[in-house]
């Protein structure tokens, strides 16, 4: 008898049961995996690349209104691909519910000023005085130009 | 005798779990850190018709205006200040020289249509860069006046 209780004993098992946090683990990677690409405003072009452009946090922020021309030359309101005649109109509606009242043009670099001056005209009929044309940081190489003076004058 | 060896040999039929944890927990802390860059950009205006009673103000020999002229495809475009020809590279030493001595820090920018839009954002960041705190784009409609 006494030989059987220590038998029952050892057949505990000191080992953690990880399958259920394997199991949460994968479920936050492949979340994380799926939202980092989304996190974008609109939809994604090949930014022209300048030496000192400033900061523009708002760019990102859930309602801002980007403007995205692409290389062809097609436009497209946040995500959503629009004929550019439609543009005043479409910022028009927003302008008054939004605290931000500057659009942002995320034009691709090599797509034609004559694209992005048809957008900026139809910007600019439905009120806006204001842009923000996004460009990415020029990685640091030659030529690069001194960054500005500091301070007026 | 036989006790002794059946529970000595517990084999484990557990798979190793803890290095595959280890792979998922470094790949779930890279994701977490990586956040999208920042956006970036430059500012820039757009001019807005004066309103139709408002009083002209009109100095025209005093407003700067940097053209971006097509020069083909394939061949970088070129630049003037107002009339006058001008190279890339003496742009900014050239804007800088005419702003030093103005407090009213405007510009104007205007472009064929089949310049490249890396061009003329690289000219509104040499403005910037120059010291241009504002810089307007001038499309054909508002030079028409409309």
């Amino acid at each position: 008898m006494a030989i059987s209780t220590r038998n029952e004993g050892a057949k505990v098992n000191s080992n953690i049961n990880v399958t259920p946090m394997v199991d949460v683990m994968l479920v936050l990677l492949i979340i994380f995996m799926v939202i980092t690409p989304m996190l974008q405003n609109g939809v994604s072009v090949d930014l022209a690349q300048v030496n000192n452009p400033e900061r523009m946090p708002d760019a990102e922020k859930e309602d801002a209104m980007v403007v995205s021309v692409m290389r062809d030359g097609t436009v497209y309101f946040r995500s959503d691909k629009i004929p550019v005649d439609q543009l005043t109109q479409k910022v028009k509606d927003r302008l008054a519910s939004q605290q931000d009242k500057r659009v942002y043009v995320k034009a691709d670099a090599r797509a034609k000023f004559g694209a992005v001056v048809a957008v900026v005209d139809n910007v600019r009929s439905a009120g806006v005085d204001q842009l923000g044309l996004l460009t990415d940081q020029k990685k640091t190489g030659h030529g690069a130009p001194p960054p500005p003076p500091a301070g007026g004058q | 005798m036989s006790m002794a060896v059946g529970s000595g040999g517990g084999q484990n039929a557990d798979m190793n779990v803890t290095p595959l944890i280890d792979v998922l927990l470094v790949l779930i802390i890279i994701f977490m850190v990586i956040n999208p860059p920042q956006p970036k950009g430059l500012d820039a205006l757009v001019p807005q018709p004066p309103p139709p009673n408002a009083p002209k103000n009109n100095t025209p020999d005093r407003t700067i205006v940097v053209q971006l002229i097509d020069r083909g495809a394939g061949q970088e475009p070129g630049v003037k200040i107002n009339q006058e020809d001008t190279t890339w590279d003496g742009l900014q030493g050239r804007l800088t020289d005419i702003f030093k001595t103005r407090a009213e820090k405007v510009m104007f920018v205007k472009g064929d249509d089949n310049v490249p839009f890396a061009d003329v954002a690289t000219v509104i960041d040499i403005a910037h860069a120059a010291g241009v705190d504002k810089v307007g784009l001038i499309t054909a409609k508002i030079e028409a006046g409309g």
